[in-house]
């Protein structure tokens, strides 16, 4: 009798593990074309060396491009896209981009400006109403130009811990921005408008829903098509209309802090349908993206000037470098120079985007694997620091 | 850790051996969640887990009762683990009206967690599927009940309970996420059976 329950409980543990989906390996072929002179570039191999020095470490796969002026383009990859199906990464897979969205939505927001449509310092409660604006503390005061600088004081619902276990509880749930925001009503905002800077994920949201209300048209189909189309970023899209496309790489959490990973591909559910998360990209786009940005090709002069006009935070977090708030985009201070950045996390998934105003150098990274002991590899100072010295 | 399992077993078999007749069994049925304790009740989706245990009395009065119980647990959290617990809890049940009593319990768990899809590990520069050998908690308990007793007089009468149960696994990812939070609504029945052997 006793064997016989022991036997069913070895059956249920063991019985009961979720397999990795099949996929053959022209799954994750890209679709798109440029000219690479990736083999040809003279820093190729201590780039490839950076890449390969985060696989060694813990990261299951990454991507990156890096431009120089003098060099050109550069893409490389290391580690896999798909450990199940044993493929490896290639430098045109599209992965998550999380975050990094945001310098998208700042881009939207200020074309809108630039049309006419709004006014960055208008408040925000001219556009949104409802629960958005009476149950968020300081949205019927913050301006359109403290969301998008983080600087309306509004909560981020991402910090709230009913909002972090009950996403865990149901990974595979898909987050509508109501559902996002109703983490943050009746919660405390951090400081009156405009007296300090502190991101905010709710913000973003907001600023979505006011792209939303000027342009009658669904925020992602405006990047569609004043950002994506423009440009050309045929690896470029935002997760809404599609939240798990065709090549997109599998992502892997280290949910345990143990270097032993889960796939996580679906489990990015909050990250599918407002403006504070769900780009799936690629780091040529990315650079294409943020180059065409800092030379004045996607919004003018006045409106760059205005992204780059820098607040910095009274509470700098110790263990990052000091960051200055610009309109959608960062500023730091690294060992190899003044950048300005953006970086994202979905689960799984971290990207960043880094461009050196001096000389144009733009570097951007991907990686298909996060949390636990894997963020110390990618997105922490020393990460960062690591990965610039070696591509800069 | 092993060992931890192994003292928790020698730690509760004299409990299981010096029962009186009749044996207490509460057997329940419950959902777990990750949530924070008290913000909710009834989540969704459901992941089921089952629990069984039986309990001793310490001390017994007319309106109130203190005792120890023991029990073996599973669930299943789709998509993110399954785990097998070991525990004890100090319980007091306290009789509102007729047969309707309250109870307040605090537990001790041990609990193996496994992952519920496959796992890969890092080892020699890469990532190799492995078996699983799942992760080691203590699981303390905050557990609040309301049961009834179906003959309102009699200890021994099959009593119908639901269980708002909290409880933390810790160490769940260090320097990470410390500490990990659920609630488990239980239901479940206490009954009791007579022994046959003559007691320890």
């Amino acid at each position: 009798m006793h064997r016989k329950i022991l036997l069913l409980a070895c059956a249920l543990v063991l019985g009961s593990c979720r397999k990795g989906e099949d996929m053959p390996a022209t799954f994750y072929d890209c679709q798109y074309s440029h000219t690479d002179s990736s083999a040809a570039n003279p820093e190729g191999g201590a780039y490839q060396a950076v890449l390969d020095d985060m696989v060694s470490s813990g990261v299951v796969g990454v991507t990156m491009s890096v431009y120089h002026a003098g060099t050109g383009m550069w893409t490389g990859a290391a580690g896999m896209a798909d450990l199940h199906n044993g493929v490896p990464m290639k430098a045109c897979n599209r992965s998550r981009m999380g975050s990094t969205v945001k310098t998208f939505t700042a881009t939207a927001v200020m074309m809108l400006a630039e049309d006419g449509l709004i006014d960055l310092d208008d408040r925000i409660a001219s556009y949104l109403s409802g629960d958005v604006i009476d149950r968020i503390e300081n949205a019927d005061r913050a301006t359109i130009r403290q969301l998008l600088q983080h600087s309306s004081g509004i909560y981020n619902y991402i910090q709230s811990t009913a909002f972090q276990t009950a996403s865990l509880n149901d990974l595979v749930r898909e987050w509508g921005p109501y559902d996002l925001l109703a983490y943050a009503y009746g919660k405390d905002a951090y400081f009156e408008p405009g007296t300090d800077v502190r991101y905010s994920n709710t913000g973003y949201i907001m600023l979505g829903m006011l792209i939303e209300q000027v342009t009658g048209k669904p925020f992602h189909q405006v990047f569609a098509e004043r950002i994506f189309q423009p440009l050309g970023l045929g690896m470029t899209r935002f997760a809404a209309s599609d939240p798990v496309p065709d090549g997109i790489v599998r992502g892997y959490v280290d949910l345990y802090s143990n270097l032993q990973v889960i796939e996580s591909t679906y489990f990015s559910g909050w990250d599918h349908y407002t403006a504070d998360g769900g780009l799936i990209s690629n780091p040529y786009d990315m650079s294409v993206f943020l180059r065409a940005l800092m030379n004045g090709e996607l919004i003018n002069a006045a409106s760059l000037a205005e992204m780059l006009t820098w607040r910095t935070e009274s509470a700098p977090d110790p263990e990052f470098f000091p960051i200055a708030y610009g309109l959608g985009i960062f500023k730091i201070e690294t060992p190899q120079g003044t950048a300005y950045m953006h970086s994202g996390d979905a689960i799984g998934y971290y990207a960043n985007m880094l461009h050196f105003p001096d000389d144009g150098t733009t570097v951007v990274y991907a990686v298909n694997s996060n949390y636990g002991k894997i963020d110390a590899f990618v997105s922490t100072r020393e990460a960062m620091e690591r990965i610039l010295a070696g591509t800069r | 850790m092993r060992n931890a399992f192994l003292l928790a077993l020698l730690a509760l078999s004299p409990v299981l051996h010096g029962q009186a007749r009749p044996l207490p069994i509460a057997v329940s049925v419950f959902n777990t969640s990750t949530a924070v304790p008290y913000t909710r009740f009834l989540t969704t989706p459901v992941h089921p887990g089952v629990q069984v245990g039986t309990e001793f009395d310490h001390r017994v009065r007319e309106c109130s009762r203190l005792f120890q119980s023991v029990y073996l647990n599973y669930f299943y959290h789709k998509h993110l683990a399954q785990g097998i617990g070991i525990g004890s809890e100090l319980g007091y049940e306290h009789r509102v009206w007729r047969g309707l009593v309250a109870e307040a319990r605090f537990g001790l768990g041990f609990t193996h967690t496994f992952t519920t899809a496959v796992e890969y590990t890092f080892s020699n520069g890469r990532y190799e599927r492995k078996g699983d050998r799942g992760n080691a908690r203590l699981t303390p308990s905050l557990s609040l009940d309301l049961a009834y007793y179906l003959r309102r007089d009699d200890r021994n009468a099959p009593k119908v309970f639901l269980r708002y149960q909290s409880w933390v696994e810790y160490p769940y990812s260090p320097d990470f996420i410390p500490v990990m939070a659920h609630i488990n609504l239980h239901l479940g029945v206490r009954f009791t059976i007579q022994r046959k052997g003559s007691d320890a």
